[in-house]
């Protein structure tokens, strides 16, 4: 009964309406406001037509996901199929109305929701703070690989410690900390939003007591200092900027104009950020600590040659591993032993061997 | 591989009889065959991952290079099971990682019903389920019929009490 009011509210509401079915053209009625009517695959399939029309990409997705953000779930198919064909309230309407303007201007799916899910969490999304991408699922997963199986001295540790660089939202580091009990992070990022989304995802996720997050451009000189009272580090991980500074231009209206590009821009060849990842890892590393990286598919060849380029670093690519797409995309780099010129590893061990007196 | 194409192979295995332990004698390494039972711990039978060369994915590949400078939402993946022609497709989450992992065990539990028919281990739990359902039924019945018997003991051994014994027949 109170559905069919809420219809007859919203009708009456248009202007011009002079009851009954005789009094206004039923198409034109249609068009300028959605009767209440309406149920989500109905509307799923009218914002469709809307954003092919006006050229939106992933037309379809894009109304899924709101649609099924409004009645509460996260894709389309999740949702009970009951929902399917039920008509949806004036006040569901006039929400996709909103989020279906803002998918209207170009805006990433993500933000448009506030929210998106990253190895099963659910994260806070904000504009211009990066949005994780689905590839880096499968660099979480590559970790877990390695530093999971088998007896770990950094568990019974409290281990293991990690420096996530470039956090952005929180995505890499706090699915770390979820799947690793015993794990702990540090997490640092240059831009001010990123450091405050992570701060709030660790928050809403519980786990604030487990990261730290600073404040931090690894480019800057002497900014590593900083990150040396926390210990030596088990493994660093990070999806740096890596877009070819040419290739800036080309990506889409969605990354171009929502999301940080100092998130994206790797420079020239896309290395600058993770080249002197690389160059600090020593510095930080524990012996034989691991450093995984999110990279184009142009950089393992590269990385491969760089690191050749300097033997200083004792750093080894050790393997690197291709994406769902097939494309070589993370690489896993190893450090052995102390670099040349640098302190010895604080970890307790065997005393140096003495010199023949 | 085309984003759009499937990989075909010669016609699919004909529907196998019932019998896990004939199926395992019948399962040869590299044939593609469906998923197999085995004994799992406490002798429930568990599915046999499917032989990964025997699938064929199909997600939203991203046009250019993908990673960062892409930002695709279409996570939806259908997955194939050749030799039977089953399909699935799961847009359950957001994750296309985690879709990839559903749609395969949902194509596991299709496959086995697919081949196994009755002896699949989705009917074999569901009639499990069904007899002990009857069983607990059949159960509280006993409880409950027993309990009369005592009620109307008690009452006629009360009733005999008040009369005088080796009373009227």
């Amino acid at each position: 009964m109170e559905r069919w009011g809420g219809m007859l509210r919203v009708l009456l509401s248009v202007p011009g309406w002079r009851g009954g079915t005789g009094g206004w053209a039923f198409s034109s009625w249609r068009h300028h406001l959605p009767p209440a009517g309406l149920s989500a695959t109905e509307l799923v399939n009218k914002w469709t037509a809307v954003f092919e029309k006006e050229g939106i990409p992933e037309a379809r997705e894009s109304s899924e996901y709101i649609v099924a953000h409004v009645l509460g779930a996260k894709t389309f198919q999740s949702l009970r199929p009951a929902l399917w064909r039920q008509p949806l309230t004036p006040a569901q309407l006039q929400c996709i109305r909103e989020l279906s303007g803002r998918r209207l201007q170009r805006m990433p799916v993500q933000y448009v929701l506030g929210e998106w899910d990253f190895q099963g969490l659910s994260l806070k999304m904000a504009p211009p703070v990066f949005i994780p991408r689905p590839e880096t699922e499968e660099l979480v997963e590559w970790v877990l690989e390695e530093v999971a199986p088998g007896p770990c001295v950094a568990e019974a540790q409290g281990g293991p410690l990690i420096l996530e660089v470039g956090c952005g939202s929180g995505a890499i580091s706090l699915s770390l900390l979820s799947r690793l009990p015993q794990s702990r992070a540090v997490a640092v990022d240059k831009g001010a939003a990123a450091v405050c989304l992570t701060r709030e995802n660790a928050q809403r996720l519980r786990l604030q007591d487990r990261i730290h997050i600073v404040p931090l451009d690894v480019t800057s000189e002497g900014s590593w200092a900083h990150l040396l009272p926390w210990g030596p580090l088990d493994l660093i991980v990070s999806n740096p900027p890596y877009v070819f500074r040419q290739d800036m231009e080309q990506l889409a209206p969605e990354i171009r104009s929502y999301e940080d590009p100092a998130a994206l821009d790797g420079g020239e060849k896309g290395m600058d950020i993770i080249e002197r990842i690389l160059a600090l890892a020593p510095r930080l590393l524990k012996d034989s600590g691991s450093i995984f990286l999110e990279v184009d598919p142009r950089h393992p060849e590269l990385v491969g040659g760089w690191l050749q380029s300097r033997p200083d670093l004792s750093l080894q690519l050790v393997a690197v591993r291709r994406d769902f797409c097939g494309r070589p995309r993370f690489l896993h780099v190893r450090r052995s032993g102390a670099p040349d010129g640098c302190p010895v590893d604080v970890q307790p061990g065997p005393p140096p061997a003495r010199a023949p007196g | 591989m085309s984003a759009s194409g499937w990989l075909r192979l010669p016609a699919p295995l004909t529907r196998m009889g019932p019998g896990p332990r004939r199926l395992a004698a019948l399962l040869s390494p590299g044939a593609g065959v469906a998923a197999v039972q085995v004994a799992g711990k406490k002798d429930r039978p568990a599915l046999l991952p499917l032989d990964e060369g025997a699938l064929e994915e199909q997600f939203v590949k991203g046009h250019g290079p993908g990673g960062q400078a892409t930002n695709k939402t279409s996570n939806c993946v259908v997955l194939k099971h050749v030799p039977s022609g089953l399909v699935v497709k799961c847009h359950q989450t957001r994750s296309v990682d985690q879709n990839r992992k559903l749609a395969r065990k949902i194509l596991q539990e299709k496959v086995d019903i697919f081949y196994n028919g009755e002896d699949s281990l989705a009917h074999r739990e569901k009639r499990e389920a069904e007899k002990k359902k009857q069983e607990r039924k059949k159960r509280a019945k006993e409880t409950l019929e027993k309990k009369k018997r005592l009620k109307e003991l008690w009452a006629s051994s009360t009733h005999a009490h008040g009369e005088t014994p080796g009373g009227s027949e």
